[in-house]
């Protein structure tokens, strides 16, 4: 890392710009979730028995644990920030690689858990098995997104840590505070009936 | 700045010209960044749809002009009626307002050379020009959006309309979303981040405040639309039950998520033109706003009380008392504020010395419009008042004397006024005055009666009507208005488009404008200005001083920042000064990006998921490309 | 109050509203909910009227005394203009507008509500259909379709649902609109001050024929009401002429019966609207086309050519075929 670079992002009194944008994107995608929470209570609402149908309401303990692995997974990314604005690129590196092991991990328990609740009712069975697999869904794929982020970001960092590179990572920690705490509200939601 | 003094200016001067200088030929113009082209590119494409907007409009009152006419079948006439809303909201007034004014201006007010995000930026309008050529293809192939601009479900349902005409028009939008979402993170970020040292936040135009808040609400309302239209598609494609009754789905639920997001739509469109309206009134009255801080408030107020209101548009569904009556109560405080800017306008014009050109008179248009539709609005607050009139014509005249009376006007005025800079030439006044009387006339003609017609119980959304009803003189005043209207928009065109080759040269300010865009030359130079102005005021045209200063600057190499394609970035509250950005110039993967996007909406809509997957891992894969290039710091 | 507006109605209605009698306008109020909308209506107008005149006056002076800054007699203070700004842009609206709610929203809004349970007389329920009205008494086997006959001056409770799509159920001269959507009952009171012919129309837009889908309720003295009611719960006449008895077997052998009722025989169909006593209706397809016997051969035999995008397909029926059918249909009074 360069002298200006080192310079830059410590003589910079406002947040970067990048991370202003993800502040905002994150604002739409929070507000995305918001109202697919809010249909999903719309609906729950709108009818005595829920689930409908008969479904069993799913188990609460795996998708809780699972979530608070998430949750804990924020606290490397802060890491591989603070690491990324002292320059030091080995360990951001290796914080953001912890992290990616919990959100990979925490995702692929998640498809299974998704692709057991689809042998048991379907999206096209009813609005609940439509707004649980939509809002799941959702969320998983948010997930996604995420990992495939934090994979590009060390692609990048394997040459170097430029100022550009010191923003991503904290844009991408951003990212995925809100990924990490939207997930609780998800599975909050998700778990509202045996709750 | 027209002149430069020294050599060391000149020397300064011609650095700039060279590293901001903008790739020829078309090449250049699909693969700009630049605010001002991307501006043009919004500019165009957006009056194409007014066009092709206008045209609808011309067959929809054509085919009302009499009673049991025969121009226009229902299917057609449903095609025309819809798409003529979904072109006029998503595909005019929004891209013209954002994309052209705002983006054009707002870079040039705050003293800027860019925006934020230029790349982002193009990449906004390229989505916006394929958005709107997919919702086009549906209706060119006889499958527009016919359900009306917000598809209620059922209709909207595959039961119902099993073509592909709900398709184009969920996918369509949901496609056009994302451009307006990208463009109002930009507006944000530059509008905090971007502005030139001193122009703290009370320093900053009302136009920026306009746009700031137009920008945040934005940001919450797309979101609920994009789940509906989600959810529609899901049930339409995929057999899911979100509305589906019988299934344990709620008809009701498409009317709230449309709905909160479709009222502060309508603040979405015509916060712009407040921003142009407090744009034109103090350059010709010659005197500042009056009142301000009251002003500024109450455009971001009506921004944030808009989320509150949305049921006002479900009176008649048979809601519960208690929630009709709260919403009804918000629905009468977003009055205020907008009372607040009226009464505002109006008394800047009585305490100053108002010179009548063609801007100012279509912004006079605009108040009388604005309080006519308004005050018919405040009757749609009274709720039994609401439940006899609504879907009736006399919201259809309520709504159009809003949306087109209240923020087109102000465009129009806009594309007077600002012709000069974006030129360097002046429209011919007396033909500027003439189309505004045409226009204002025609705009009366058609919209006035509507309010008659709809109170005497003529339903909107009706492709004919019977005779005897009393409807039918009026419906056939509206349809001569409609022509009117027409012709007084096409002599604007003219008059534009003859003067942009033919007009008197003018200087950087012909006007006397307050904003900092009559600082430098008409039309600006790539770079926008050879030195990031001095601002010690909110009307920093006018602060001579600090005008003259920037001059000097030049010849210093003060806040030049000629080594590279360099803007500042200052903090958001104080603009104090914070860091030099290094901003990119052109790149290939804007349109790129949306030609990808393309491929996902196009493939969605044909049902192959997996060929839309792919098109989705290109999207990734381009995004990938453009963030390898980084911005260097100088 | 009362007596003003009512000179008014008169002498707006013919200068402004050349034709107030369509009967269809909210402004030609014929029950007491309609009547307070529209005593309503007029006194925001006159509120509307002069805040807009106010406002166009200012601007006429801006442009008399445009050479001139400042205000007339108040100058050029500022903190004058900016008082103003909150008087009138602030403070006026602030309780103009308190006004109008409570006036309205808290007021007037009562008497648009769904009548109280067991506070009416009777109940009808009305079900919308792309694109007809189907209409029930309940507590009797009467089914109609688009003509709703009420005792006059008798509190009816009125039920809707719908079978398909949103409508939404508006008699202006009556009462407001009150929507039908799936899955939930809207319930409005209906009431006539006096008797006669009151127009309506569906009020959201339900697909390609949603121009075409009125109905009229029909006030009537309460003797004639219930008259009208013994005959419609009686099931279908039987024919009495060969014409009528051969017109009767096309019926229930071609796709009539598939989509429309007769009570008393085997045609059960519920797409289209109950014929049971067609003859007792003015008009077809929902108040489209008068109810006589050559609009209703011109009906059957193409549908599509009077109300485009209908569900009814034509029936190809020779002129024997047709001539015996309308006959029959003719007899169902």
């Amino acid at each position: 890392m360069t002298d200006t670079t080192r310079t830059a992002a410590a003589s910079r009194r406002s947040l970067p710009n990048g991370v202003w944008g993800i502040a905002l994107f994150i604002a739409t995608e929070a507000t995305l979730f918001g109202s697919l929470i809010a249909s999903y209570f719309y609906l729950r609402f709108k009818h005595a028995g829920w689930p409908l149908g008969g479904i069993e309401p799913p188990k609460p303990a795996l998708p809780l644990a699972i979530t608070g692995a998430l949750v804990l997974a924020i606290v490397p990314m802060f890491l591989a920030s603070a690491a990324a604005r002292r320059g030091s690129v080995g360990a951001t590196a290796r914080f953001v690689i912890t992290a990616l092991v919990v959100q990979a991990g925490y995702l692929v328990v998640q498809i299974v858990l998704f692709a057991d609740d689809l042998s048991k009712f379907k999206p096209t069975t009813n609005a609940y098995g439509s707004v649980y697999f939509t809002l799941l869904g959702v969320d998983h794929f948010h997930v996604l997104i995420g990992i495939l982020l934090s994979l590009w970001l060390l692609s990048r960092l394997a040459t170097g840590l430029t100022n550009y590179r010191v923003v991503a990572t904290r844009v991408i920690s951003w990212y995925w505070y809100f990924a990490s705490t939207v997930a609780v509200a998800v599975t909050l939601t998700q778990l509202s009936s045996s709750l | 700045m027209a002149t430069v003094a020294s050599p060391e200016a000149a020397r300064r001067v011609q650095r700039l010209e060279r590293v901001w200088r903008e790739r020829p030929g078309l090449l250049g113009w699909l693969t700009t960044c630049d605010h001002k082209r991307i501006g043009i590119l919004y500019l165009f494409t957006s009056l194409a749809f007014f066009a092709a907007g206008g045209v609808e409009a011309l067959l929809v009152r054509t085919q009302l002009i009499r009673p049991d006419n025969g121009l226009l079948g229902p299917e057609k006439f449903d095609q025309m009626m819809t798409t003529h809303g979904v072109t006029m909201i998503f595909l005019f007034v929004i891209p013209i307002s954002i994309g052209a004014f705002g983006n054009y201006l707002v870079p040039l007010m705050i003293g800027s050379r860019d925006m934020a995000f230029p790349r982002m930026n193009a990449l906004s309008y390229w989505l916006f020009l394929a958005s709107g050529i997919f919702i086009y293809t549906g209706l060119f192939l006889g499958h527009g959006p016919n359900a009306g601009w917000f598809d209620y479900v059922p209709l909207g349902s595959k039961q119902y309309d099993p073509g592909p005409n709900v398709d184009f028009y969920a996918l369509g939008l949901i496609f056009n979303g994302v451009s307006s979402t990208a463009a109002a993170i930009n507006f944000i970020v530059t509008i905090f981040k971007l502005r030139a040292p001193g122009m703290s936040l009370n320093r900053m135009p009302l136009f920026c405040y306009a746009f700031l808040a137009v920008s945040f609400a934005l940001i919450f309302a797309l979101p609920p639309l994009n789940v509906a239209l989600g959810f529609l598609e899901l049930d339409r494609r995929l057999g899911f039950h979100f509305f589906d009754v019988a299934h344990g789905g709620d008809a009701l639920m498409w009317q709230h998520l449309f709905w909160i997001f479709g009222h502060p739509e309508v603040y979405i469109i015509i916060l712009p033109a407040f921003g142009i309206a407090t744009s034109i009134i103090p350059t010709f009255t010659r005197r500042k706003m009056v009142a301000f801080p009251l002003v500024a408030l109450a455009e971001i107020l009506v921004a944030f009380i808009g989320f509150g209101v949305w049921v006002h548009h479900m009176f008649a569904t048979g809601l519960s008392s208690i929630t009709l009556v709260y919403f009804a109560a918000a629905s009468l405080i977003i009055v205020v504020p907008s009372g607040i800017q009226l009464f505002a306008w109006i008394t800047t014009l009585n305490t100053g010395r108002p010179e009548f050109k063609t801007p100012l008179l279509f912004i006079c248009g605009f108040i009388i419009f604005f309080l006519l539709g308004g005050l018919s609005g405040v009757m749609f607050a009274a709720i039994p008042f609401d439940q006899q009139l609504t879907d009736t014509y006399f919201v259809v005249a309520h709504f159009h004397f809003v949306i087109f009376g209240a923020a087109v006007f102000p465009i129009l005025g806009g594309l007077y006024y600002w012709f000069p800079k974006v030129t360097g030439r002046m429209y011919h006044e007396r033909t500027g005055q003439l189309s505004f009387w045409l226009a204002f006339t025609g705009t009366a003609l058609t919209f006035f009666p509507m309010h008659i017609v709809g109170l005497l119980g003529m339903p909107r959304r009706v492709y004919t009507y019977p005779g005897g009803m009393g409807w039918s003189d009026y419906n056939l005043l509206e349809s001569i208005g409609a022509y009117v209207l027409a012709s007084g928009l096409f002599l604007i065109v003219a008059n534009l488009l003859v003067s942009a080759f033919r007009g008197v040269r003018v200087g950087p300010d012909p006007w006397g404008g307050a904003t900092l865009e009559w600082a430098t030359s008409s039309p600006p130079p790539d770079y926008n200005f050879p030195v990031i102005p001095k601002v010690t005021s909110a009307y920093a045209m006018w602060d001579r001083e600090d005008r003259e200063e920037d001059a000097r600057k030049l010849t210093r190499g003060d806040l030049v920042l000629e080594r590279g394609h360099e803007t500042p970035a200052s903090t958001v509250l104080d603009a104090d000064w914070d860091e030099i950005l290094e901003m990119p110039s052109d790149s290939p993967w804007p349109i790129t990006l949306a030609a990808a996007a393309a491929g996902v909406f196009a493939f969605l809509l044909l049902g192959h998921w997996l060929v839309a997957g792919v098109f989705g891992g290109l999207c990734l894969a381009v995004l990938a490309a453009w963030h390898r290039q980084e911005p260097q710091l100088a | 109050m009362a007596g003003r507006p009512r000179l008014l109605v008169p002498i707006v209605c013919s200068t402004a509203f050349a034709g107030c009698g369509g009967g269809q306008s909210p402004l030609s109020p014929k029950s007491k909910p309609a009547h307070d909308i529209s005593t309503l209506w007029w006194w925001m107008l006159a509120v509307a009227s002069v805040v807009f005149l106010g406002a166009v006056f200012m601007i006429t002076i801006a442009w008399l005394r445009r050479k001139r800054e400042g205000l007339p007699y108040l100058g050029r203070r500022e903190n004058v203009a900016n008082g103003l700004v909150v008087v009138f842009g602030l403070l006026v609206p602030v309780a103009v507008l308190g006004v109008v709610f409570v006036i309205a929203n808290l007021v007037v809004t009562k008497d648009t509500d769904a009548p109280a349970a067991g506070s009416t007389a009777m109940s009808i329920h009305v079900i919308g259909h792309q694109w007809f009205w189907e209409v029930r008494y309940q507590g009797t086997p009467a089914v109609t379709a688009n003509e709703i006959h009420i005792p006059v001056r008798t509190r009816v409770d009125l039920a809707v649902n719908t079978a398909d799509v949103i409508h939404s159920f508006w008699v202006p001269e009556l009462n407001r609109k009150i929507d039908m959507i799936p899955g939930q009952t809207g319930r409005i009171l209906l009431y006539a001050d006096r008797p006669g012919q009151y127009r309506g129309q569906c009020a959201e837009f339900c697909g390609v024929q949603h121009a075409h889908m009125a109905m009229k309720v029909i006030a009537e003295p309460a003797a004639t009401f219930r008259g009208w009611l013994a005959n419609q719960s009686r099931p279908a006449r039987a024919p009495t002429t060969p014409a009528q008895r051969l017109g009767r077997q096309t019926f229930l052998t071609t796709a009539c019966s598939d989509c429309h009722t007769l009570r008393g025989t085997a045609a059960r169909g519920v797409i289209g609207p109950d014929l049971t006593h067609l003859m007792s209706r003015s008009t077809l397809a929902a108040l489209t086309i008068p109810n006589r016997p050559d609009e209703l051969a011109r009906w059957i035999l193409d549908p599509q050519h009077v109300k485009p995008g209908n569900k009814m397909p034509g029936l190809k029926l020779d002129a024997a075929e047709t001539r015996n059918l309308v006959d029959f249909l003719e007899s169902l009074k």
